[in-house]
């Protein structure tokens, strides 16, 4: 018998029975369900993390006062934290100097909140402090003008350049903001520069900034103290060389540092050094117990589901005896007998896991249509959904199977 | 199979097709043991009609199962068309009954979920014959019985003559060297007896060689030889 008969034979049977067989499919159709939604969903989610990630520089390096974790946080001490040195316009213009680095940019922020200008406004917007070179390490593309230099910086120019949200909240359409003035806290900016959109990060807006020339602002604002200068503090943004690997310029980034904050070498690093591999890493600490979670939940609920089958197989090996033995009798051989109750097992596992995959690629497009999580399963979960049922399939069916093949012709035909 | 007809008519005139030395057979059923069948001797040439008479519990259905390579003895020889299948491991034991051996049990006979065409098929599924061969010679089979218009009947459509009938077909599939049926007529009306009878008949005139195992002198009558077992032996 090829491979087609058998399994249309299988099948066939499994009609015979109907209400039985679904009843005994439900198992693997949630469990499969439940593996084709939750890998959507975490596909979903691992899509939305990257597109976070992706608007900030790929390469770059922020020197902070603490290293930054998502998700998993360990125990902080913030006391020994804040007491930490702050960053200087200095360490990072001694950073910039560095062979492996192309820029390195000191930033700092400052929270305005809502900006008037004439009939116009602009909520939650930020006055950040930069150097040159910020665009670079920030990745900002400049859509008109040029952005912060040196020569702004060294002169202390009044002089912004601004995001797009600003731009667009604080000028009337048609109106350039190029070369106009921006009073902010009763100061007076010349606009220099507009920069292109860029959206959200991890929920942060980033458009609503007005960039000015670090010295500008140290000259006008002290730098945050104890526990705010952790998060609001100077940090220093350090966009490596061309073909210089991340690693490499953290390296010399974190030697230089610890050089000058004096530090020996038993000493732990008074500094963090962040970059997006390292925040993803711990990111992918949460994924991966996210992952293992839906293996277990996958695992338990295809155990349930194999064990639903191989019961019910044992109960169809039961009823079937004197098939059995009329079969044996007309010359079915123990190999035959196996592959036919193995096969009918495999069936039972198989159209519950189709079954289970449109009901959890359906689950994830109906996710997809009410939430911004853009949850869809790669095709390789279709693989696996039906690998896996049919692998359960053979696990739970070998055992009922192997009995029906054992049974003695004689018994199974007086058997009634 | 034409090779092996080839060799039959090559051996002999007549073909010792079944052959039994001293078989025994005995059933350990831990506080006693079972002397079911004792020392037989049996021989059946190509062509013979044996029908085999006792009362219960004598061995008939030992016998039959022996016969039918369903079971093995536990002393003696065993010679299916002078092969010694006593021997038998149960892969091959399944071959010869694909091959050499025709069932008709009493009741229960076909596969319930199975159509009559179905059912016939069956040892030409588990021979490995090819689609087209297995069409053709189901359709034949059931002609030969009369059943060429219920082929897709179920089991539960069919009267008791017409599922012995389909029954008969089936055993027919491989072109067996025996037919062996165990109380074929056990559920019949006399008149649904005496068709099936005669249809094993006109099997034998055609060269079948029968073995009925049957308590009526009305099936036990049609066969060419009788013999009768009792506690194991035959008398």
């Amino acid at each position: 018998m090829n491979f087609l008969t058998v399994f249309a034979r299988a099948v066939a049977s499994m009609r015979y029975n109907k209400t039985r067989s679904f009843l005994t499919a439900l198992g693997i159709i949630i469990g499969v369900t439940t593996i084709i939604a939750i890998v959507a969903l975490l596909k979903g989610l691992d899509r939305t993390i990257d597109q976070e990630f992706s608007s900030l520089g790929t390469k770059t390096i922020y020197v902070q006062k603490m290293e930054l974790e998502i998700g998993l946080r360990r125990h902080r001490n913030f006391e020994e934290i804040s007491k930490r040195p702050d960053l200087t316009v200095e360490d990072a213009a001694a950073i910039s100097e560095l062979a492996t680095v192309r820029a390195a940019v000191p930033y700092i922020p400052r929270n305005l909140g809502t900006l008037t200008r004439g009939i116009y406004e602009a909520d939650e917007c930020i006055l950040a402090g930069i150097g040159e070179g910020g665009d670079l390490t920030g990745n900002w593309i400049i859509s008109r003008g040029r952005f912060i230099t040196r020569y702004d910086q060294q002169h202390r120019n009044m002089v912004c350049v601004i995001g797009s949200y600003v731009a667009d909240n604080l000028f009337g359409r048609g109106e350039e903001p190029l070369n106009q003035t921006l009073e902010v806290d009763g100061r007076r900016y010349v606009v220099v520069g507009v920069l292109e959109e860029k959206g959200g990060s991890f929920g942060h807006p980033q458009d609503n900034q007005i960039f000015i020339p670090v010295e500008t602002h140290l000259k006008y604002y002290s730098l945050p103290e104890g526990r705010a200068s952790v998060f609001r503090g100077m940090r220093i943004e350090v966009l490596p060389e061309e073909e210089v690997p991340v690693e490499t310029a953290v390296a010399d980034v974190e030697e230089l540092l610890r050089l000058r904050h004096g530090l020996r070498y038993y000493e732990d690093n008074d500094f963090g050094l962040n970059t997006q591999e390292s925040m993803l890493s711990s990111l992918n600490t949460i994924r991966s117990v996210l992952w293992l979670v839906m293996v277990g939940v996958a695992g338990i609920s295809l155990l349930v589901g194999g064990i639903g089958i191989m019961n019910i197989m044992l109960v169809s090996v039961a009823e079937r005896t004197r098939e059995i033995g009329i079969r044996k009798a007309v010359g079915a051989s123990d190999v035959d007998i196996t592959v036919q109750f193995l096969s009918e097992a495999v069936a039972l596992a198989s159209v519950g896991g189709v079954v289970g995959i449109v009901l959890g690629l359906a689950a994830g497009a109906f996710v997809s249509a009410i939430t911004p999580l853009q949850a869809a399963a790669p095709w390789w979960t279709v693989v696996l959904g039906v690998g896996f049922s049919a692998a359960v399939g053979i696990i739970f069916g070998i055992y009922p199977a192997r009995k029906a093949s054992g049974l003695n012709p004689i018994d199974a035909i007086r058997y009634e | 199979m034409a090779e092996r007809r080839e060799a039959g008519v090559a051996r002999a005139p007549v073909e010792r097709v079944i052959e039994l030395a001293g078989v025994s057979k005995v059933y350990d059923t831990g506080r006693v043991a079972v002397r079911a069948l004792d020392d037989v001797d049996l021989r059946l040439e190509a062509g013979g009609y044996m029908a085999i008479m006792g009362p219960s519990g004598s061995g008939k259905s030992t016998l039959m199962h022996i016969l039918g390579c369903l079971d093995t003895p536990t002393s003696g020889s065993y010679f299916l068309r002078g092969h010694e299948v006593s021997q038998y491991a149960r892969k091959k034991l399944a071959q010869v009954r694909n091959r050499e051996v025709g069932f008709v049990f009493q009741r229960f006979n076909l596969l319930p979920r199975l159509t009559a065409a179905e059912n016939v098929e069956l040892p030409l599924l588990y021979a490995g014959a090819s689609a087209e061969r297995r069409r053709e010679v189901v359709a034949d089979l059931l002609a030969k019985v009369g059943l060429s218009d219920r082929g897709h009947h179920r089991p539960n459509e069919l009267s008791g003559g017409e599922v012995q009938r389909v029954a008969i077909a089936r055993a027919l599939a491989n072109d067996p060297a025996i037919i062996l049926a165990d109380e074929p007529t056990g559920n019949l009306d006399s008149k649904s007896e005496e068709d099936l009878m005669q249809l094993l008949d006109s099997l034998n005139e055609k060269g079948k060689t029968l073995v009925v195992v049957t308590h009526e002198d009305s099936v036990a009558r049609h066969a060419k030889r009788v013999i009768t077992l009792h506690d194991g032996r035959v008398v």
